[in-house]
């Protein structure tokens, strides 16, 4: 595994105080939280700047860390030593991540809590076992019952539109016989409905947290981002493309297909459209309870007057049409 | 090392789910005194005579998951979040607003 340097990560130096940490964490946070950033990778960003500052404002988990020396590098390979960790008493894991669900057909959860494997191994073991996580509220305490998980999955539109099936990876803790906990992978098929839209869950009951002490496992929740679709624009359920149509189409109106999210379907454009000009094709978005509509923007493309014969087209219209684009401006 | 597959009960919470605002807590990671005030302010319905047996539309789970992670994440108060979340769809309606035009003139 490779070594993560939570001094540089977070910016700040190595003799930083817990002040400069937590403004460090705000600042950087608000730049890189998913939810409102435009920010290129923020989602690892942000998960890298949660994991630095799970460690760095924990007393305990700093003071720990630091003991490994400043000589490890960004990106290092990296082996825990074999006295890591005594003599300090961690209390709380990782808070409630997010680990991420990609694009393959094989999704790979990065842990159950959505940190690297090099937290997992420096305090993950003690924080699957533990209470309450930190900012977790559901964490409970004692005797809890086993937490949920949470992921993303991202999906194509057509697979938003027919349903899809996904394979996840899952890393779970393993209680091993010394007593130490292990990440082992299972492995789940899921089948994703058709009409599922943005954001939407969806439960994959006992898929969470085991439970260790023989109680109700916890539920693993996947939450759905749709992938930007190059031809179709989403919104809700309805879907807008935009249509390129030729000058003498959008003058005498014409039959043309049109791709729709299940395929070709004939329509009608009516004599003296605009461009912009905005045509629905009801109940031809994604599926659901109430379906959603296709729109069809209207862009008129003109041909390039590059011929003799293109040239003398639009000489004659020209000449017979007597149109005037710019009257409204007085022109 | 991989167990064998399996097929888990994958159920979608959609358009015709109603879910307690205990439940809520839990699938959006937030306390219920943060739920109730967000349905206070009309982030999200519900329905049900008191606070304490709302039901709130499945539809709203993106829009509760999201504050949650606010003020979570970033620290925001439950009527911060409340106006991030409204802002944050009122740019992505003009976000969409503005990828049509730009279809619309540039192809």
């Amino acid at each position: 595994m490779e070594y993560r340097d939570y001094y540089q990560i977070m910016g700040v130096a190595r003799t930083a105080t817990a002040d400069e940490i937590k403004k460090s964490y705000r600042r950087l946070a608000r730049k890189y939280h998913p939810d409102v950033s435009k920010e290129k990778d923020a989602e690892k960003r942000f998960k890298e700047v949660q994991e630095a500052y799970e460690v760095l404002k924990d007393p305990e988990k700093r003071a720990a860390y630091d003991q490994l020396g400043s000589d490890y590098k960004q990106g290092q390979q990296f082996r825990p030593p074999p006295d890591w960790g005594s003599g300090f008493e961690f209390r709380g894991g990782p808070r409630q991540g997010r680990a991420r669900a990609g694009a393959s057909h094989t999704e790979e959860f990065e842990d159950a809590e959505g940190f690297s494997d090099f937290f997992s191994s420096l305090f993950g073991q003690r924080g699957f076992g533990g209470g309450a996580g930190g900012g977790n509220p559901f964490g409970g305490a004692g005797a809890r019952a086993a937490r949920d998980h949470h992921a993303r999955v991202d999906i194509d539109l057509e697979e938003a539109y027919a349903g899809t099936t996904r394979t996840l990876e899952l890393k779970r803790p393993d209680l091993k016989p010394d007593g130490t906990l292990d990440l082992k992978t299972h492995t789940v098929k899921v089948t994703i409905p058709a009409g599922v839209t943005e954001g939407q869950l969806i439960r994959l009951a006992g898929q969470g947290e085991q439970s260790t002490g023989g109680g109700k496992p916890g539920d693993l929740y996947l939450e759905v981002h749709m992938k930007p679709n190059r031809l179709f624009q989403l919104d809700g359920r309805d879907v807008t493309l935009t249509l390129p149509i030729a000058p003498w189409e959008s003058a005498l109106g014409a039959t043309v297909t049109v791709p729709t999210l299940g395929g070709g379907v004939d329509m009608r454009i009516p004599p003296n459209s605009q461009s912009g000009q905005k045509l629905r094709l009801r109940g031809r978005g994604l599926p659901g309870q109430t379906p959603g509509d296709q729109y069809i923007q209207l862009k008129i493309v003109v041909p390039p007057a590059n011929t003799p014969e293109a040239k003398a087209v639009f000489e004659d219209m020209k000449q017979k049409l007597n149109f005037n684009p710019r009257a409204e401006l007085g022109g | 090392m991989a167990t064998p597959n399996n097929v888990p009960d994958a159920r979608l919470l959609g358009e015709a789910d109603w879910i307690a605002v205990t439940d809520v807590c839990r699938l959006c990671l937030i306390d219920l005194t943060e739920v109730v005030e967000l349905i206070e302010l009309g982030v999200v319905t519900s329905r049900g005579p008191t606070p304490a047996e709302w039901l709130v539309p499945a539809t709203s789970l993106p829009r509760l998951r999201i504050a949650g992670r606010l003020i979570r994440d970033l620290g925001v108060n439950v009527t911060g979040a409340a106006l991030a979340v409204e802002l944050l769809e009122s740019r992505g309606d003009l976000e969409r607003q503005i990828r049509r035009l730009e279809r619309l003139v540039h192809g």
